[in-house]
């Protein structure tokens, strides 16, 4: 009897320790069961197995996407930041944007608009006098970018070293910043950034609402939240064509590439277990979104959901 | 703000309001940025950001601007409604003469082709806009409709085919006539107005000449009966005899 009680004491014990600690005993069921692939883990767990897959691949991350998907990933983040249509003087908060793809895209796309937006400026004035044209030089009228600015977080120390490298290496310095940051407790204060984009990346996440609803709090009152995720397809011979892709080749891809089968197992099985789109919907508009719609990219391989904060 | 409530005391109201009302205040908001922007995404952005919201809130409508232009037209046509149903009040207070239908039709279309000079520069854009295969079916709604408010404040209560052609001739004084504003550089638009008062002019001409026709033809159809009967009877009076 006294011991019963005293069992149940230390359970609740465990159980109250705060959930940045590691739970030690894998006896006993400490967390909430959830998937990680189609194996059954702990959040903790599954945190911790994410983390070790992406500092894995993160060396060989952009060569595996190209293999893996063709090419056409770059051609479905075109699609997204088209999407987004940011006019110069947007702040995009690019969350598990690792890499850096989005926010590179995102550089290129306000800078070609900020480019017509002068070439329109500067046809107007013609008639000015040099004075007035130094003048306007100084006060920086003329910047290239417009005071628009892209802030990538990831949770993964390897994803962001090897973005910086990226945008060294591809000439990227202005407007960009890389912060570690964990998605589902972001570090950045209410009501800041005009777009949040999460691509490929709110899959790995482990509490989707949690990530949901601090994307609704950093967003400005008018901000938009755009999602590029693998979704479900409905078309069931293309469906057989997908899986077949998925199991077979894509995992033998990741041994050749990269070394590393079971990460890339992890991936395929990984999209198999993510909410399709109504559902995904439901959980964005859950979180206090409005006008939330979705566009499905090849037939449903990959679907782009936007909300806004009304 | 997906309730509707109305009224909800003053300070709560904004946050009760729908997102249609929501959209429509950001379009009214991006019509004064139009001039220097043009109908595009970026008015939209300015005017979301005059309404203290992020500028990515233009991401909620087509990246053409073809709800601003829509928005615009709608405003007009409403405004155009009101001014005519005033006048009409007026006239059955007795306060004014009701006037002929040449002059009314000339006084609605000019009163309404004013609404475009404010953005007159940009206007050329928004009409190829609205002529994109989209957008179609709604800016011939508003044309349509628009047509049909002149015509019933005019008085007309046809239910002959004079309805469809009324409607028809009107429609084409009220293109042609923007048209022609579009490139009009006299002072005060006076070409424009004097084009307008010959169009209508042509339209009544038209009218009364049609009737004429018809008597004419009536006439005519009359008179050749009448022939054809002589004759047959001619033809028979010989054959007896």
């Amino acid at each position: 009897m006294a011991a019963a009680r005293l069992c149940r004491c230390r359970c609740r014990a465990l159980l109250s320790r705060p959930a940045g600690a590691v739970r030690a005993r894998r006896g006993l069921a400490a967390g909430p069961e959830m998937h990680f692939g189609f194996q059954t883990v702990t959040e903790e767990e599954r945190r911790e197995k994410i983390y070790q897959v992406f500092e894995n691949v993160a060396k060989k991350y952009d060569v595996m996407n190209d293999s893996m998907t063709l090419g056409i990933h770059r051609v479905w983040k075109d699609i997204l930041v088209h999407k987004m249509n940011p006019c110069p003087g947007t702040l995009l908060l690019d969350v598990a944007g690792g890499t850096g793809d989005i926010a590179f895209r995102f550089i290129n796309y306000v800078r070609s608009v900020r480019q017509r937006q002068l070439q329109r400026k500067l046809k107007h004035h013609q008639n000015l006098s040099w004075q007035q044209i130094f003048e306007s030089y100084q006060k920086d009228e003329f910047n290239s970018l417009g005071d628009s600015q892209v802030v990538v977080c990831d949770i993964n120390r390897e994803m962001l070293k090897v973005g910086k490298q990226k945008a060294e290496h591809l000439g990227y310095s202005e407007g960009l910043s890389w912060v570690l940051g964990n998605a589902e407790e972001l570090p950045f204060d209410d009501d800041k950034f005009d777009v949040y984009t999460i691509a490929f990346g709110i899959r790995n996440v482990t509490r989707i609402d949690l990530a949901l609803q601090e994307a609704y709090r950093v967003l400005k009152p008018g901000g938009r939240f755009l999602c590029l995720e693998f979704s479900h397809v409905s078309n069931p011979l293309l469906s057989r064509l997908y899986d077949l892709y998925s199991f077979q080749v894509i995992p033998v891809l990741g041994e050749v590439i990269a070394g590393d089968w079971r990460s890339y197992q992890y991936l395929v099985e990984s999209i198999r277990q993510f909410p399709p789109q109504e559902e995904l919907k439901a959980m964005i508009e859950d979180a206090g979104f409005f006008k939330v719609d979705y566009e499905n990219l090849n037939f449903g391989i990959v679907a782009i959901h936007s909300g806004f904060k009304l | 703000p997906s309730h509707s409530y109305t009224g909800q005391g003053g300070q709560q109201s904004e946050d009760y309001e729908s997102e249609e009302q929501l959209q429509h205040r950001i379009l009214t908001a991006a019509l004064e940025f139009v001039p220097e922007h043009g109908w595009t995404a970026e008015a939209i952005a300015e005017g979301a950001k005059t309404l203290g919201l992020s500028v990515a809130a233009a991401g909620m409508f087509h990246s053409d601007g073809s709800e601003l232009i829509l928005h615009f037209v709608s405003e007009c046509n409403s405004k155009l409604s009101e001014l005519l149903q005033k006048e009409q009040k007026l006239v059955q207070l007795g306060e004014a003469e009701k006037k002929p239908i040449d002059e009314f039709l000339r006084d609605a279309v000019e009163a309404r082709l004013r609404m475009l000079i404010p953005y007159i520069e940009k206007w050329p854009q928004a009409l190829s806009i609205l002529l994109l295969p989209r957008n179609i079916p709604s800016s011939l709604n508003l044309l349509t409709s628009m047509i049909d408010d002149i015509w019933h404040y005019a008085g007309d209560q046809s239910t002959d085919f004079s309805w469809y052609t009324r409607r028809a001739v009107l429609t084409g004084i009220y293109n042609t006539t923007e048209l022609v504003m579009m490139q009009d550089s006299s002072p005060g638009f006076e070409d424009t107005w004097r084009f307008l008062e010959n169009r209508v002019a042509d339209a009544m001409a038209m009218s009364s000449t049609a009737s004429q026709v018809q008597s004419t033809g009536e006439a005519v159809v009359q008179g050749l009966m009448g022939a054809a009967v002589t004759v047959s009877k001619a033809e028979t009076s010989r054959a007896v005899r």
